[in-house]
């Protein structure tokens, strides 16, 4: 028994990080920059040259830029109703946000959706509210509600005896400007950080769908399903890849997306006020209020944005933590390498050795942090895999910084605690290890 | 030449005066790394960072105190004090800008305080309604009905040619709540960096690389230093300057209504000086360019010399505000931006790689 445990750890050791996939530091391949501070997400890819540097540029300012109710000289069409007024104010520092609703500084919004399928498998808006609330209005505007939350917390302990807690959320709403006939789902969605977005958007598709798994033929307990979605911008049927249910396709409508349901901004790809057909209606005919020049902008400045390097990785300790990372399966989902397409018109991104951590692929993550609304493929215990690199960072640029689609985690102990369904075996593996190897497992995960 | 003695005594000097400068004080504990980085990383909040950011705080009680009496007096005199008092305030908080990083943008001070442009139409709508504008309603309202930009707005006007007798009550009533709500957020600026508040950003400087949460390696603080002192540069010259300019449109100007961009800027530039030099006004200690005249004493002089060009490029200026430079002196608006990209150069070029390599740890 001892040598079989021995040879796995041999055999597993090996397979960390084979010499063809280059430097284990550079997370983000070419696009990596060697940043620790605080605005370690938010630098553009070091590839970049000449007329994509301004457009770089023209996204960056426009990210941190507050935008007014219309009419206005400039930065103008915020709202009628929305949640929040710039991109910055959600993704502070271009990382992970605030997981409180409703306030200024507020990076969690809710998903609201009937039961059901609409006629492209995905969410089926509420009459006068649509797919997502907006619990902010202009002056004089009502908004749609109030979301609160509360947490109930709870001490647990790991196998050794040690203790940590975990707080769960309760989301409600009051102050609805009009009420909502029969039941309806509820998905709070935190806001993610920006970084590496554009290398994870170039990653060829049969590359996620080959890491699928769908029956567990490897027998690892782990499945793993792509998400397919509904493409407005394109009206057409494509991988999910981005947002916490990888219900989004494309950077592209990603980001016209956020611009419409969350900031009330309307731009070519979603001409129609989120509040059209309700009272907050602003009834101007200025849509789409930010031109085409700005979207792409800001669209590409997400794409741009490099992937800070992990630090510390020859340090006995952090390569432990690895192995043990490898060893509790983590990796089964949090995949360490994807390579991107060759892409002849984007050298920057093109045919580049990543290290996200991520499959792209939905995972049932269990009860605890279901939220039971489907959204396409992704059913109500299903999330998509995280991407982890830059996750030690977050603290540092996110000070504190929050853990998980709803930010529930304060703590990276407690986002792997939260981890349930196919990751039960994984969390049981880390609740049993010695405080050592804990700490080890922690210790790897604040050099990505 | 100046002997290392009297050099010592120099800088004595400048610590007591800061020291004595400063009611509240801001000594900051040592932190036994007697090494130059070491020492910078005391006087940087010593003698700029805490000084800086109480000198905004007590502008800013001035600014406050200067719209009650407007109130209690509404004379045009009163109203000019006041709005003195704002840019008084305003020139130290543009000086911070030189070094934005640590609590002022963990915290949104920055957003909270300086969010541009105003929501003219939100703001209006407010002014003609009937609403609460107590302190807490004004802490509630969006970023861009508060800070520096709606107060200039009501007490500068459109044009900047407001008179005592067009300040209404309610515009009264909201500026009261204002001023107090802004100096309210610069007391919690202060606090965040004051060495005798728990949890203070002071320590987590003193402690780069020994132990501080924020910057694991020494090299983390002067990184993000040097990255905030470019990064001015571009919001300068890049934004600030640029937008209007290019659009050609003086209502895309910032501080349009109390024609007061060209001081703004300057001030943003000085306060890269500042940065470089540990130094707030006058006083200095250890500093980022004593570390690099120490190894390369010609990329301290290049450094200077260009911070000193960014600087005096405004009087090309010779007065005129920027509102009508756009239109009227294109070609000196151009220099400054030049003059500031190549200082933007110099530091995201040799200075960034001094750091990095003389920095190791």
């Amino acid at each position: 028994m001892v040598l079989a445990v021995v040879v796995l750890v041999k055999c597993q050791k090996s397979a960390v990080f084979p010499e063809e996939q280059y430097d284990d530091r550079l997370s983000g391949g070419d696009e990596t920059v060697f940043s620790a501070t605080s605005t370690a997400f938010g630098n553009m890819f070091p590839g970049l040259t000449g007329y994509d540097i301004h457009v770089h540029q023209l996204g960056d300012a426009v990210f941190g830029q507050t935008f007014v109710t219309a009419p206005a000289p400039i930065h103008n069409g915020l709202g009628t109703i929305f949640n929040n007024t710039s991109c910055t104010n959600c993704h502070h520092n271009d990382g992970i946000g605030l997981p409180t609703a409703g306030e200024l500084q507020s990076s969690l919004l809710m998903r609201i959706s009937l039961p059901g399928e609409d006629a492209h498998g995905g969410p089926v808006p509420v009459p006068s509210y649509g797919v997502q609330l907006q619990d902010k209005a202009v002056f004089g505007k009502q908004p749609e509600c109030k979301v609160n939350i509360s947490y109930d917390y709870k001490t647990y302990s790991f196998a050794d005896g040690e203790t940590y807690e975990l707080r769960s959320p309760t989301y409600t709403l009051s102050n609805l400007y009009t009420p909502i006939s029969g039941s309806y789902l509820l998905s709070p969605r935190l806001a993610p950080p920006m970084f590496g977005l554009g290398l994870l958007e170039a990653v060829p598709e049969s590359e996620i769908t080959a890491l699928q798994d769908a029956n567990d033929a490897n027998g690892d307990g782990i499945k793993g399903r792509a998400n397919y979605v509904w493409d407005g911008a394109t009206n057409s049927r494509k991988l999910g890849r981005f947002g916490w249910k990888a219900n989004t396709a494309s950077i592209l409508s990603q980001v016209a997306g956020a611009f419409n349901q969350d900031m009330g901004i309307t731009t070519s790809v979603m001409p129609v006020e989120n509040s059209f057909g309700q009272a907050q209606y602003d009834g101007l005919k200025d849509d789409p209020e930010l031109p085409d020049s700005l979207l792409n902008a800001v669209k590409f400045y997400a794409q741009t944005l490099g992937v800070p390097a992990r630090r510390n990785t020859t340090d006995a300790t952090i390569k432990r933590g690895l192995q043990l990372f490898v060893l509790a399966k983590c990796v089964n989902c949090h995949k360490q390498t994807l390579t991107t397409g060759v892409n002849i018109a984007m050298p920057a991104m093109s045919n580049q050795v990543i290290h996200p951590y991520t499959d792209m692929l939905l995972h049932d993550m269990g009860p605890g942090l279901a939220d039971n609304r489907p959204d396409f493929l992704a059913g109500g215990r299903d999330w998509r895999t995280a991407a982890l690199w830059g996750v030690g960072l977050f603290e540092i640029v996110n000070n504190p910084g929050y853990y998980l689609h709803d930010g529930r985690a304060r703590t990276l102990t407690e986002a792997i605690m939260w981890h349930g369904g196919e990751a039960s075996q994984s969390t049981a593996y880390f609740s049993n290890l010695p405080k050592s190897d804990r700490d080890a497992v922690l210790k790897f995960l604040k050099s990505l | 030449m100046i002997s290392m003695k009297n050099r010592i005594i120099t800088l004595f000097g400048a610590v007591a005066l800061v020291a004595a400068g400063c009611s509240k004080g801001t000594k900051v504990a040592p932190n036994n790394d007697a090494t130059l980085e070491g020492q910078i990383l005391v006087d940087f909040p010593a003698n700029l960072a805490n000084p800086n950011y109480l000198d905004i705080e007590t502008k800013a009680g001035i600014m406050k105190d200067a719209i009650t009496a407007f109130i209690a007096t509404p004379t045009d005199a009163n109203l000019k004090a006041a709005q003195d008092a704002w840019k008084n305030t305003r020139a130290a908080w543009e000086s911070c800008e030189g070094y934005l990083f640590g609590p002022v943008e963990d915290f949104n001070y920055d957003p909270t305080m300086d969010t541009w442009p105003v929501n003219k139409v939100d703001l209006d709508a407010v002014l003609a309604s009937s609403s609460a504008l107590t302190v807490s309603d004004i802490d509630n309202l969006e970023f861009s009905l508060k800070g520096f930009h709606a107060i200039e707005y009501v007490i500068f006007g459109v044009g900047g040619s407001k008179k005592a007798a067009q300040v209404t009550d309610r515009e009264k009533t909201y500026l009261a709540s204002l001023t107090q709500s802004l100096y309210n957020t610069t007391k919690q600026l202060v606090n965040s960096w004051d060495p005798s508040q728990s949890g203070n950003f002071t320590v987590q400087v003193t402690t780069a690389g020994k132990g501080s949460a924020r910057f694991a390696k020494r090299v983390d603080f002067f990184k993000a230093l040097v990255g905030s002192m470019a990064d001015i540069c571009g919001e300068v010259a890049d934004s600030k300057m640029h937008d209007p300019f290019a659009a050609q449109d003086s209502t895309l100007d910032e501080s349009q209504f109390s024609h007061n961009s060209v001081t703004d800027f300057t001030n943003n530039i000085k306060g890269i000086s500042n940065a470089y030099l540990s130094s707030y006004n006058g006083a200095s200690g250890h500093s980022l360019s004593e570390l690099v005249k120490s190894k390369n004493a010609s990329l301290d002089a290049k450094l200077q010399t260009q911070m000193a060009a960014a600087v005096a490029a405004f009087s090309l200026l010779n007065g005129t505000t920027f509102e009508k430079a756009i239109y009227d002196n294109k070609d000196k608006v151009t220099q400054i931006q030049a003059a500031i990209h190549t200082l933007q150069a110099t530091l995201e070029g040799d200075l960034t790689t001094f750091v990095e390599t003389n920095i190791k740890d």
